[in-house]
């Protein structure tokens, strides 16, 4: 993977690289994808699903319910009255 | 009992443990520390979950304390489960008991050296890609990873939730039998738990083995010299062994790789530097700014890796020729073992390809390196099956060396008969405890 796919890939998944980690990443990946290519013989399947076995959907009543004191939950975020602090959106 | 803080300091096992052990209780248990806990922080190795202490305990933990189990502490681990060698923590690297100057194996490295140093130790470990029977086998203990769904995951901290497993490893081939129901079951809180048939223990008999030609390639002389002495004593045992082809399993670890870096780059986008971990990030930075800062300051080496490249695999112009492909290879590999399965009780090769490996060699290792050293635990945790991996001999050195056996989805029962009558003629030795 080029240092530029790289770069595109690391900005998508929120990440700033350094010099050194990029050439190392581009690396490290181009020789992991290589390796890859076997995939491209393997046998594919009309059928598959994305995990691997059967699972249902597990529905309850809408009641609501309160398992967690949210106050356990906000203990140990930076708050502002009892918001979470985050960056501005502008 | 031994101190904990003495063999810690001399092992390096535990992320954090109690200062009070309660000599009373039925029995004494750790929890990876990717499995939440209230009474401990859980870091799941990283820096990115420091100071992280979560309101309430994952569903493996809560039903061995239900039944009077003591959780003794947090075991390390490489972070969020990323190796194959317990070397990618942030919180202390366990040693290896037969050795301190070897890995413990991973990425449930701390649970095996617990498992191994500790008298009558139950240690609860989760399996993604085969964190389960590689430290096991490096560490010489017991380790059953169960189907997938059949451990709740209420509680875990994702890695790739289509693969993760909460399991057990024990030196004791009993204790498998004894928790692994306890811990099993359904459980609204993780819809994947609920269309499991129950487990039931009827003490099926492992009468027959298949062991694939390809689990023969690759091995260290010393793991291929006890694994077929290791054959032989189990047809003295009455099992058939008869030698098979299943093509797909090189497939197995392309395709493996792909799902986990896909669904990890998903589940670790939730980490922002709010709501949990550090908090220190500058707020008066742009949004996007914001969390790109924090990310590249806590996320670990292999994390990044893992997260550049999962994300690579799903993504437009990509994916069909990754993921999607990947996706199909697991449903072909199930069907690989299915039929092999439909003649034999399980699938027989040797754990690990070597015996616990040196750190200054893993240092050498390429990630590509480390990723193929997975090859023979990969296949089975990528098709969802229950495996167990046990004790089968010993290097030149001492250092031990493990075999692995794969069932049918929901078949743990001959995986515990198996371990059961394996360890009746079997000499598991244990490590000379220094503290």
């Amino acid at each position: 993977m080029d240092r530029e796919t790289v770069e595109r890939v690391a900005r998508i998944a929120h990440l700033k690289l350094t010099e050194e980690e990029l050439e190392g990443y581009s690396r490290d990946l181009s020789e992991i994808l290589e390796y890859f290519k076997v995939l491209d013989e393997a046998p594919g399947s009309e059928e598959f699903g994305f995990n691997p076995v059967e699972i249902s959907d597990v529905l309850r009543e809408d009641e609501p319910r309160m398992e967690t004191d949210p106050a356990d939950l906000l203990r140990d975020m930076r708050t502002y009255e009892d918001y979470v602090r985050g960056p501005r959106l502008t | 009992m031994t101190s904990l803080a003495s063999v810690n300091g001399r092992y390096r096992m535990f992320r954090s443990f109690i200062e009070s052990i309660d000599e009373d209780a039925p029995f004494h248990f750790s929890a990876k520390d990717n499995l939440t806990s209230s009474a401990f922080e859980t870091c799941a190795g990283s820096r990115v979950l420091e100071g992280y202490r979560p309101a309430f305990d994952a569903a493996p933990i809560s039903r061995l304390s239900d039944i009077g189990g003591q959780l003794l502490g947090k075991t390390n681990m490489d972070e969020f489960g990323f190796g194959t060698f317990s070397a990618n923590s942030a919180y202390g690297i366990p040693l290896n008991p037969f050795d301190t100057e070897r890995a413990c194996g991973g990425s449930s490295g701390g649970a095996a050296c617990a498992a191994a140093v500790l008298d009558g130790h139950v240690a609860l470990g989760v399996s993604t890609g085969g964190s389960i029977s590689c430290p096991a086998s490096f560490c010489g203990v017991f380790g059953i990873t169960p189907t997938y769904g059949r451990v709740s995951r209420y509680g875990l901290i994702d890695y790739a939730n289509s693969l993760d497993k909460p399991g057990i490893l024990s030196a004791r081939a009993a204790d498998l039998s004894r928790y692994l129901p306890v811990i099993s079951g359904r459980d609204p809180r993780d819809p994947t738990s609920c269309m499991q048939p129950d487990l039931v223990l009827t003490g099926r008999k492992l009468r027959s083995v298949a062991v694939p030609e390809t689990a023969l390639e690759g091995l260290s002389r010393d793991v291929e010299s006890a694994f077929r002495t290791a054959i032989g004593t189990l047809e003295g045992m009455g099992v058939e062994v008869e030698t098979v082809d299943m093509p797909t399993l090189r497939y197995a670890m392309p395709a493996y790789y792909i799902l986990a870096t896909s669904e990890a780059s998903t589940n670790l986008a939730r980490y922002g530097g709010m709501r949990y971990g550090p908090q220190d990030g500058d707020l008066a930075l742009r949004f996007d700014d914001y969390f790109t800062d924090f990310r590249s300051r806590y996320f670990g080496d292999e994390a990044k890796r893992r997260i550049l490249l999962g994300t690579f695999t799903r993504m437009v112009g990509f994916r069909d020729r990754y993921y999607t492909k990947a996706l199909q290879v697991r449903e072909v590999v199930i069907n690989d073992y299915r039929r092999v399965l439909d003649d034999h009780d399980a699938v027989l090769a040797p754990t690990m390809p070597f015996v616990a490996p040196r750190f200054d060699d893993i240092s050498r290792m390429s990630a590509l390196d480390s990723y193929k050293a997975d090859y023979l635990t990969v296949p089975a945790n990528l098709a969802g099956m229950p495996h167990l991996s046990v004790p089968c001999g010993y290097d030149g050195g001492g250092m031990p060396i493990g075999m692995q056996l794969v069932a049918d989805h929901w078949c743990e029962d001959v995986l515990l008969s198996a371990a059961l009558d394996w360890e009746k003629g079997f000499d598991v030795r244990r490590p000379e405890v220094m503290e």
